[in-house]
């Protein structure tokens, strides 16, 4: 097994202060102030343990939100929301693409699909763009964060997100969401679901470097024959239309899009603010012409 | 060990021995990226965005904002164009104007879910973000009416000369801006978020708005106002009511085009609209004074409501949609 050398230092189990850049050795990146970060998640090697869902609420001090099943496979998080920064799908493939009940496995546990879902952070990020008070802001890690002591819970944050991440808390009456552990970033650490992650399916690092690594896997799948396997998120993938450039957090898929509750090509909702501002605009102005002409000539005949 | 899909054989009854390869693509379909779907699968069909929250407290907003807007647009327009007697819509609208800004910021203030930070508004300055601009568009409308409505109240009580009327007339032309904004910022509000009965049409929103308001504030100054006051004002109401007919008639097929199925129920502001023209075409045609005054005040007040009706539907509905999956899913589908 590969080890950093520098975790030879630190062989106790039981450390008496943080050690320093330790993303280093558990993520293979030092993490510095400039740079952009995010999380690559590779569903083909996620096996829907949802430690990341556990080690996210435990760092990040979040209530247990629904401890029973939903019936809707192994899933009891549902979605992602004020206390959920990260949710795990389960979908059961128990159906062929014609319809009919699959009567066998391809091997591999194909028929599953399990994905570790989280806030993209992405770029630009509408919620951002919608927050008229500052709350939301772009660290230095070119991540989304909520800032609570400003956020006054206006929601315009909710309906501007295109996945429905970002979720006003009636608890508090702020907007919470993932904050790629910004704590943690600043003392040099991993976040905490990359971290926890027992198969690597989710993957902290330099968007440069993660890209990279990628395309790699998926080229490797193709070769291996998943040619269903692609990008989501990515610069060049699937996952954003018109203005979304890319998502921080990205994804490898192997189903359509929307079996993930993710739509294919969402846009930047602020696109849609400067036509929608002119049109109004301008119906106001020429009924104010037309109104003009009524009032002139009604002045005329009296 | 190194797993190899294509080297493992799988054999199912009655079939040769298959490699993985053909059997994930039998059960698993060609790429997704090009397969050509009839309707978009969903997650247990979850919705796949947070609807808003909004409900009456910002769609009443949202009225009271486009009539008090538009008040002072036609404030301006009967200072400007009107007869003698048109003064008096132009003090009316001012009144109004700043009685409308009065009651629709507490109606946001409270609708927020930590009221005590309001001013946190004011912090930034958002271009990318309608409701940042139509914070400061709030606030400059609400000032300069404020004003407006002192230099009105002055002139009224018999202390102002003809420079202070100067000076009411000039600030008449940056409320009038600042009100055409209060009138559509709104509808760029929905517009711009990922809901799909919104997103899918944001121009058509903010035009349905922009005729809505100029409709209500004609009829809200034709209550109570003389005959003559009422002869422009209610042609004004029924040429904004016709604009907005015919965007609420074309606005469900624009919502299809765009994958949404869902459309809004808006029966009862379509009604509104109809009645203001019919209303005042009998009255061209037959004669103002065939038709009884009472009539004009049932329409105006029918035009009032369908203004509130069509903005509380729409944020209805609008919520309502960001709950299919499918309408999003349609519509985010790159065409």
């Amino acid at each position: 097994m590969k080890m950093h050398p520098r975790a030879a230092e630190y062989p106790d189990s039981f450390l008496a202060t943080p050690i320093p850049d330790e993303a280093e050795l558990t993520a293979g990146v030092k993490i510095a102030a400039g740079k952009r970060y995010g999380f690559f998640t590779d569903t083909t090697l996620c096996i829907g343990c949802k430690a990341c869902e556990v080690a996210c609420k435990e760092w990040n001090l979040l209530p247990a939100d629904n401890l029973g099943l939903r019936g809707t496979s192994y899933d009891n998080s549902g979605d992602l929301g004020a206390t959920t920064w990260r949710h795990v799908h389960f979908i059961e493939h128990i159906r062929d693409p014609q319809g009919s009940p699959a009567t066998e496995m391809p091997p591999f546990q194909s028929n599953w699909l399990m994905m570790s879902d989280v806030c993209k952070h992405c770029s630009p990020a509408p919620c951002l763009e919608a927050c008229p008070t500052g709350a939301l802001f772009r660290t230095e890690f070119d991540t989304v964060v909520v800032q609570q002591d400003i956020c006054n819970g206006c929601g315009y944050c909710m309906p501007a997100c295109p996945f429905g991440v970002v979720e006003v808390s009636l608890d508090d009456g702020k907007a919470h969401k993932c904050t790629l552990c910004y704590d943690r970033l600043k003392g040099g650490l991993e976040p905490a679901c990359a971290k926890s992650c027992p198969t690597d399916s989710i993957q902290f690092g330099e968007l440069e470097e993660l890209h990279r690594r990628a395309d790699r896997r998926l080229a490797s799948l193709h070769e291996k024959g998943v040619d269903r396997a692609y990008l989501y998120g990515a610069p060049d993938g699937l996952g954003h239309g018109d203005g979304l450039r890319e998502l921080n957090a990205f994804f490898l898929l192997t189903a359509p899009p929307e079996t993930y509750n993710l739509p294919q090509a969402p846009t930047r909702p602020a696109n849609r603010a400067g036509p929608a501002l002119a049109a109004g605009l301008a119906t106001v102005a020429a009924l104010a012409v037309a109104a003009f002409g009524l009032f002139a000539s009604d002045r005329r005949q009296t | 060990m190194t797993l190899q899909p294509d080297s493992v054989a799988v054999s199912a009854p009655g079939e040769g021995s298959r490699t993985g390869r053909e059997v994930a693509r039998r059960h698993l379909g060609p790429s997704p990226v090009t397969a050509p779907l009839a309707e978009p699968p969903t997650y247990y069909g979850q919705p796949a965005l947070k609807a808003s929250f909004y409900g009456w407290k910002v769609s009443t907003y949202m009225a009271v904002a486009g009539l008090a807007g538009s008040a002072q647009v036609l404030s301006l327009v009967a200072q400007t164009a009107g007869a003698a007697h048109d003064a008096e819509t132009v003090r009316r609208g001012r009144y109004l104007a700043v009685a409308g800004a009065v009651l629709g910021a507490p109606l946001l203030i409270i609708d927020l879910h930590t009221p005590r930070r309001f001013y946190n508004m004011l912090r930034i300055f958002r271009p990318t973000s309608p409701m940042s601009i139509g914070t400061y568009v709030l606030t400059g409308f609400g000032a300069v009416s404020a004003a407006l409505a002192a230099v009105q109240a002055r002139l009224d009580g018999g202390r102002g000369g003809p420079a202070l009327e100067r000076i009411g007339a000039a600030m008449q032309f940056p409320a009038a801006a600042l009100g055409a904004a209060m009138s559509t910022y709104t509808g760029a509000l929905l517009g711009a978020t990922s809901t799909p009965l919104w997103a899918a049409a944001p121009r058509t929103i903010a035009v349905l708005f922009g005729g809505s308001a100029m409709a209500g504030g004609a009829a809200v100054l034709s209550l109570g106002a003389g005959q003559a006051e009422r002869r422009a004002l209610g042609r004004v109401e029924a040429l904004a009511s016709g604009l907005e007919l015919l965007v609420l008639l074309r606005f469900p097929r624009r919502l299809r085009q765009q994958g949404v199925r869902t459309p809004p129920a808006l029966g009862p502001v379509l009604l509104a609209a109809a009645s203001s023209i019919t209303h005042q075409l009998t009255k061209e045609i037959a004669g103002a004074d065939r038709v009884p005054p009472w009539v004009d005040a049932v329409v105006a007040t029918g035009v009032i409501a369908g203004g509130f009706l069509l903005r509380h539907l729409l944020l209805r509905a609008g919520n309502r949609s960001a709950e299919q999956p499918r309408d999003y899913f349609r519509f985010t589908r790159p065409r």
